[in-house]
């Protein structure tokens, strides 16, 4: 079968599995009924029975990955329409953002050089937290592999999913302000999609600290690039 | 019908262009909602597209996508664009996100010698990482909150 078709094959099937399971999350929204971890375990599942070839496959579903702006884009709505929760709460958010990513920098960090990983896996590592295309430019001012980045930020977006429930649980938090946040600062988009399902204003304020925490992140990286030299 | 007379009152001979523009979108958005959610799908993936050119050839330290999201707010802000105009694109951008992130994902394939030796590892910094900020970016926000509120309520008793 010629290149061209395969690649668009694999498109398809992504597409096709993406919204054939995504009743099953809507139905159970557990972490391990996420489309972002059942999708790819069922293209990798078929990946090893017909022979996946990475080039092949992102030739046509990168048109997917590129989405990811217009989508970062469409924050801006969000936001806007909640501007007086914003407004009104400043301060504790200012505060979440910067002490999240802060912490989220230094426990990757420590935790990665406590297990021994490569240097280039500890650096690709960091940015883990904020949303994809923000970590991937992250990644590559701090000399770590974008490519890997984007991997980790997922990985910690399906994560994030199932340790935000288990905080929710055993936290207890008065403000929906601090149950959208730790989705924000902590698992980023994929943790944003949860909060809305927790509530609209959880989704919001995730949403925002995602935003933010990414931001903060693109103007600390020169900085944090020359302190890891 | 209603909506119909709705158009006919926001649809003064004295309004911009632009303004007409929206008028129009929102008659699209009553008559043919999917319609309309294609095009403000295309019409954000336009701006973004626009924005993330113009931080390449300025060589601003911002990423495109960033760029799009303030001048977007700013516009929102000035009541340029009204919110209403772009809503149903945005939340099907937003709801579709995790589609997006899947080809991602499969960025493992091409590291699976990484995986065979440090994967566990790697699994076990993340997971234990994003408990940590999580707990502790919610304690933060939860304390600073709380903090607020008991000095608003100081500050109401003591009138």
């Amino acid at each position: 079968m010629p290149a061209e078709l395969v690649s668009l094959l694999w498109l398809a099937v992504t597409l096709a599995g993406y919204y054939a399971l995504k009743p099953v999350y809507r139905r159970h929204p557990r972490w391990w009924t996420s489309p972002l971890l059942l999708v790819p375990l069922l293209l990798v599942v078929l990946g090893v029975i017909f022979g996946l070839n990475y080039p092949d496959y992102i030739r046509d579903t990168h048109w997917l990955v590129l989405m990811l702006g217009p989508a970062t884009v469409a924050f801006a709505l969000p936001i806007w329409r909640h501007r007086r929760l914003i407004r009104e709460n400043w301060l504790p958010l200012l505060v979440g953002v910067v002490g999240g990513s802060a912490v989220a920098m230094l426990s990757c960090w420590g935790l990665a050089s406590l297990a021994g990983l490569d240097e280039d896996v500890r650096r690709s590592l960091l940015p883990r937290s904020i949303t994809t295309p923000l970590a991937m430019l992250v990644s590559g001012e701090v000399g770590g592999e974008p490519d890997l980045t984007a991997l980790f930020v997922v990985i910690t977006g399906v994560a994030g999913i199932a340790l935000g429930e288990l905080t929710l649980r055993f936290l207890p938090l008065r403000s929906a302000l601090a149950r959208g946040a730790l989705f924000g600062v902590g698992a980023h988009g994929a943790g944003t999609a949860k909060a809305y399902s927790v509530g609209n204003e959880e989704g919001t304020v995730s949403s925002l600290a995602m935003v933010l925490a990414g931001l903060l992140n693109v103007l600390l990286a020169p900085l944090l690039a020359r302190l890891l030299h | 019908m209603k909506t119909i007379h709705f158009h006919h009152t926001t649809h003064g001979p004295s309004l911009s262009a632009m303004r007409t523009l929206h008028a129009r979108m929102r008659l699209l958005a009553h008559r043919r909602p999917q319609a309309a959610l294609v095009l403000q799908v295309l019409l954000l993936t336009l701006f973004w597209y626009a924005c993330d050119a113009a931080a390449r050839r300025l060589h601003l330290p911002l990423p495109g996508s960033v760029l799009a999201l303030g001048l977007l707010l700013v516009l929102l802000a000035a009541r340029v664009v009204p919110a209403t105009s772009l809503r149903r694109g945005a939340d099907w951008l937003l709801a579709e996100m995790l589609l997006f992130f899947i080809p991602a994902v499969m960025a493992v394939w091409q590291h699976l010698d990484l995986v065979r030796a440090e994967g566990p590892r790697i699994l076990a910094v993340i997971l234990v990482g994003t408990l940590i900020v999580m707990v502790s970016t919610a304690v933060m926000v939860d304390l600073v909150w709380r903090w607020q509120r008991l000095r608003r309520e100081g500050r109401t008793h003591a009138r």
